[in-house]
């Protein structure tokens, strides 16, 4: 009897074993391996963004940390950036509309891996983290906080004056649209730590990368699949590229850009038009960084008839936690994400070549795994401690 | 990328004609494209392209006669999608005759496609030659 159990046991750790060094891993081409490696490493270094002095500095840091919950900032003193952008919600709301003091024609965007992208706002109207951090304080449906309220708040706040003294070595002064201009970079200051965790993926792709057969093929089949056809039949890696998975520019999927009935959206133009008029771009006097280097992208961007309706092209890394998807939260879930890929109208997506996005008519097998393969790219988050104070 | 450099290598190494047109932009990292009248060796700055990444090209152009040439534009696009660049290359002419093209952006993996117009006189020619990205 004994000896019977114990033949049970091993027999089943046997299993369990051989079971476990068994599981089993596509079989990814050289190809495939350099287009999953591009994926990556993750994270990136830390964000040092030339236009922006107090970028990357623990003092500007902090302060934007503070300034970021500050509703006194806002013209009813009750909204602050994280009343939309809340940490425990991926620094989204999940609304499918933002609410400002009305609501908004478009989503709340989460602010994760922020830091490295390089045109800000569903539109790209703006070319800097600061620049686009400017926007929610002046604009009447979102703080509708003034340029006055900022540079009051700094220089009446004993906390603030001081956390801005630490952060920019001078008191507040009376300009008030620099004071504007330097809350807006200790936000961004402080929005450039957002970096999202590693994920399921990225061991998958260190792993294979290294030839690790053992350790890549811990990432599920489905997963594997989902990722064969992102990077593969699907081309969703046409748009979808790189670490952050976005190239940092603008496409059109066919998601309606109505707002209202006869009212429309124009994203990227609109955007474009927004970014030559903005006093705060690269091009003005406020950009930090003397060589003008980081103003490269701002002084060669043109306008093309294609970007009436075209929107930025989204990060995917924590997407399997946020939702409603899409610049409008038109989406609701991430299935419904991958219908939309699936069954798209190709009379809506004007493109005279090969199209970018066309409708895959995926399998419900195919559907899922495209799931897996995206939620693969969600990472837990630690609570956030609170923000230690200014000046203690 | 190496292979194009090697088919450049072998080119200037077999072809003494073109001495006069000075095909090395230094680094030792470049390509050549070239007509019955025109050639033009270019690298890009940085020497890697990466997607989405800003780059310049550093540019010679020559006429096959020896006589001036000029670089008028360079533009890109994806021949298979039938877009351009999101972004428009800034010619700029440096004494020592090269030209530099700056502020350009592959915004996707795939074949791009880039040309260039030159003129020599009265007459203008578009070249042009194929990156593949990766
Ligand atoms: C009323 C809700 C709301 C408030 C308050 C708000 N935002 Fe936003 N935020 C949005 C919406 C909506 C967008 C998308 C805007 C667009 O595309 O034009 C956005 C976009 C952004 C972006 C661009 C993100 C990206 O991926 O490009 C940044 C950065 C940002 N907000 C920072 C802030 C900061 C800093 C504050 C406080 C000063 C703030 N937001 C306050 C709703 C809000
Ligand atoms: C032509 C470029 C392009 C291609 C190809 C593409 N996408 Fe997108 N994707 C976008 C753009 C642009 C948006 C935002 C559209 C909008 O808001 O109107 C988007 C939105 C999304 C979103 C929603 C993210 C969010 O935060 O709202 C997901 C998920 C997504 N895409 C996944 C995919 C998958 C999976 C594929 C392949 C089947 C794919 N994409 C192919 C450009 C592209």
């Amino acid at each position: 009897m004994i000896r019977l159990l114990l033949a049970l046991v091993l027999a089943a750790t046997a299993a369990t074993a051989t079971g476990a060094s068994a599981q089993p891993l596509l079989d990814w081409t050289e190809e495939e391996v350099r287009s999953i490696g591009r994926h990556g490493p993750w994270p990136p270094p830390p964000v040092r963004d030339p236009s922006n002095r107090v970028s990357g500095t623990p003092s500007g840091i902090l302060l934007g940390e503070h300034l970021f919950n500050e509703p006194r900032l806002s013209g009813n003193g009750k909204m602050s950036c994280a009343t939309c952008h809340q940490a425990g919600r991926d620094w989204s709301d999940g609304l499918a509309r933002a609410q400002g003091v009305v609501e908004l024609d478009r989503r709340t965007p989460s602010l994760w891996n922020v830091g490295y992208s390089h045109w800000f706002g569903w539109d790209g109207a703006g070319d800097s983290l600061w620049a686009q951090s400017i926007r929610p304080l002046l604009d009447a449906r979102e703080m509708n906080g003034g340029t006055e309220r900022v540079g009051t708040l700094l220089r009446n706040d004993r906390a603030l004056a001081c956390g801005y003294e630490k952060a920019f070595g001078r008191k507040p002064g009376n300009d008030d649209e620099l004071l504007l201009v330097d809350t807006a970079k200790a936000l961004a200051a402080f929005q450039a730590t957002f970096v999202s965790p590693r994920t399921p993926f990225d061991d998958f792709r260190d792993a294979l990368l290294a030839g690790d057969r053992g350790a890549a093929a811990r990432y599920p089949m489905s997963a594997q699949r989902g990722l064969r056809l992102f990077i593969g039949n699907a081309s969703c890696n046409a748009c979808h590229f790189g670490p952050r998975f976005t190239n940092g520019e603008f496409g059109d999927i066919g998601i309606p850009f109505f707002v209202r009935p006869g009212e429309v959206d124009s994203g990227r133009l609109g955007g474009l038009t927004r970014l030559a008029e903005s006093p705060f771009s690269l091009l003005g006097k406020f950009n930090d960084d003397a060589t003008g280097e980081n103003a490269r992208r701002t002084r060669h961007v043109r306008r093309l008839h294609t970007n009436f309706g075209e929107f930025r092209v989204p990060g995917l890394r924590q997407v399997g936690r946020g939702g409603p998807y899409m610049h409008n939260g038109s989406v609701a879930t991430l299935e419904d994400v991958v219908k939309h890929y699936s069954e798209v109208n190709p009379d809506r997506l004007h493109s005279d070549g090969v199209p970018l996005v066309r409708p895959l008519a995926l399998s419900p097998d195919q559907s899922a795994d495209l799931v897996a393969f995206l939620r693969s790219l969600d990472a837990d988050v630690p609570p956030r401690p609170a923000a230690p104070p200014l000046c203690p | 990328m190496r292979r194009f450099f090697v088919a450049l290598m072998m080119l200037m190494g077999a072809t003494p004609a073109l001495a006069d047109c000075p095909l090395d932009l230094g680094r030792g990292t470049g390509w050549v494209v070239f007509s019955d009248h025109y050639m033009i060796a270019f690298r890009p700055d940085p020497v890697r392209v990466e997607v989405g990444e800003p780059f310049a090209l550093v540019l010679n152009v020559c006429t096959k006669g020896g006589d001036p040439a000029e670089l008028i534009a360079v533009e890109a696009q994806m021949p298979e999608h039938k877009h351009s660049m999101n972004y428009k290359a800034a010619i700029v002419a440096s004494p020592n005759g090269r030209y530099r093209a700056e502020g350009l952006v592959f915004h996707m993996p795939g074949r791009w496609e880039i040309s260039f117009d030159v003129r020599a006189g009265e007459e203008s020619e578009r070249l042009s030659h194929d990156i593949i990205l990766k």
